[in-house]
């Protein structure tokens, strides 16, 4: 980026003596310095208006004219701008002088000065130096635009989590019969979207594995009750948004099972499996058994309703729950491209 | 607080599932019909089953970027109409000519109901302009 901006810098050059002007500008293009000279005050303030690096001027160019005209580029600069002006002084003027006297109709600039006679050396480095300077300037704008970037998607990403949070809030109080089961339910979903939140800044704050997230939502039960769940498939790397789904929709199916399924009894098993086929589809299978006997609710719950609204919209293709009188089965097949990071 | 008047038939285009589906379920709640739902303008034009459809509560920023304002024109040209519902409501007043209405996030079931009624006054083969 800063390579790139170099390229970018070029130096403004005023001198009235054309002697004095060809000299500079041949000085800097042999150094490999682009150079514009102005003539008259048009062109001056045309060329300040495309925003050179670096300002070279004699001393006997500044006429109240063109050091109004310098002054107001200085005050309309960006921020992030101060740009270097070298200033050539004549030999017998006293700079302290001339100093004074720009220091108060030049705000925010870099200000150089050289008594002639000035050696080449010297005024050169002084030009390598400030477009050094300025260099240093880009570097501090384009800091403060990723920053305001970033503080622009952190703002977006907040008001999607309350939005999150709000709708789990809502969602769940409409079905909940005492406050204690809200109290519970609405704590085990938020934990369930602040882990899998954890999951994804720590991988690389865009995807995670379906392992990681799998083994997530499964520590706190498999904790219980030794290998109860037992899960097997390949690695794969999922979007943010596709690892919040599923880790949600997991969620809900281990509470599920938790109440009322597989895990209400110490020989109650549940296996998930995932698998990617040739022509590129993510296959889920959900499956458990040695619970009570299953059969299906006369009204849909949080957890189904989520799961059927979440996957469809996540795989574009519903999902299948079958409430077996031996244990319920989850199973959802659509294109793994879909939950996949966008970058890769 | 169900409406008395015909059920309307409402589509949403959002790409925050738990949006989706508290959506669905305050559509429901108020009497009315949820006709589906889909996380992008790319998915949406895929749908074979939009001519029914009253309207649409389409969200700003969806599943293939800051393309809602583009579904919501692209909706007016087929004669549905569509309402944003988002939390860019900077980028909402935007594109204000394309919709009928906005609503802000997160969603209140009275203001979802008030303003869903503007879908059944709407003109539905009057195109809008971008």
């Amino acid at each position: 980026m800063a390579v790139n901006d170099s390229h970018l810098d070029w130096v403004l050059v005023i001198a009235p003596y054309r002697r004095d002007a060809e000299h500079l500008e041949t000085l800097l293009a042999q150094n490999g310095v682009a150079v514009r000279r102005a003539e008259g005050l048009e062109q001056l303030m045309a060329l300040l208006a495309q925003t050179p690096g670096v300002l070279v001027t004699t001393q006997e160019a500044l006429d109240p004219e063109v050091q109004e005209a310098i002054g107001r580029h200085l005050v309309e600069q960006p921020e992030w701008s101060e740009m270097p002006i070298l200033i050539l002084l004549d030999r017998m003027v006293p700079p302290t002088r001339v100093q004074a006297e720009l220091s108060a109709v030049w705000p925010r600039s870099r200000q150089l000065y050289y008594q002639r006679p000035v050696t080449m050396l010297e005024l050169l480095s002084g030009v390598q130096s400030s477009l050094l300077a300025r260099l240093r300037q880009r570097d501090v704008r384009d800091h403060i635009e990723r920053e305001s970037e970033l503080r622009r998607e952190l703002n977006h990403r907040v008001k999607n989590i309350l939005s999150s949070i709000s709708s789990i809030f809502q969602m769940t109080r409409r079905r909940a019969v005492s406050l204690d089961e809200f109290a519970d339910d609405f704590a085990g979903r938020l934990a369930a979207l602040a882990n899998v939140h954890s999951a994804v800044f720590q991988a690389n704050g865009d995807a995670a594995q379906f392992s990681h997230i799998v083994e997530l939502t499964f520590s706190p039960y498999r904790a219980k009750g030794a290998d109860r769940i037992s899960f097997k498939g390949p690695e794969i790397l999922l979007s943010a948004e596709a690892a919040t789904t599923l880790a949600l929709c997991f969620h809900e199916l281990a509470t599920n099972a938790l109440k009322y399924g597989a895990l209400l009894r110490p020989e109650g098993r549940i296996s998930l499996k995932w698998s990617v086929s040739q022509d590129g589809n993510l296959d889920l299978e959900w499956l458990e058994r040695g619970g009570p006997p299953v059969s299906e609710p006369k009204r849909s719950g949080y957890g189904t309703r989520y799961i059927r609204s979440a996957l469809y919209n996540l795989f574009g293709t519903p999902p299948t729950i079958l409430f077996h009188p031996q244990g319920l089965c989850c199973t959802q097949i659509g294109p793994l491209a879909r939950v996949s990071p966008k970058d890769l | 607080m169900p409406s008395s008047a015909s059920p309307l038939r409402i589509f949403c285009l959002e790409d925050n599932p738990l949006i989706i589906f508290q959506v669905e379920a305050m559509i429901e709640d108020l009497g009315h019909l949820f006709a589906g739902s889909a996380i992008s303008f790319t998915d949406l034009v895929k749908r074979q089953d939009l001519d029914r459809i009253d309207g649409v509560l389409v969200d700003i920023d969806l599943a293939d970027g800051r393309t809602g304002p583009n579904a919501a024109f692209w909706l007016s040209r087929q004669g549905i109409p569509s309402i944003f519902v988002t939390g860019q409501e900077a980028i909402a007043a935007e594109y204000s000519h394309v919709v009928l209405a906005t609503i802000g996030k997160p969603v209140s079931e009275i203001e979802l109901a008030e303003k869903l009624e503007l879908f059944r006054h709407t003109n539905r083969n009057g195109g809008g302009t971008l």
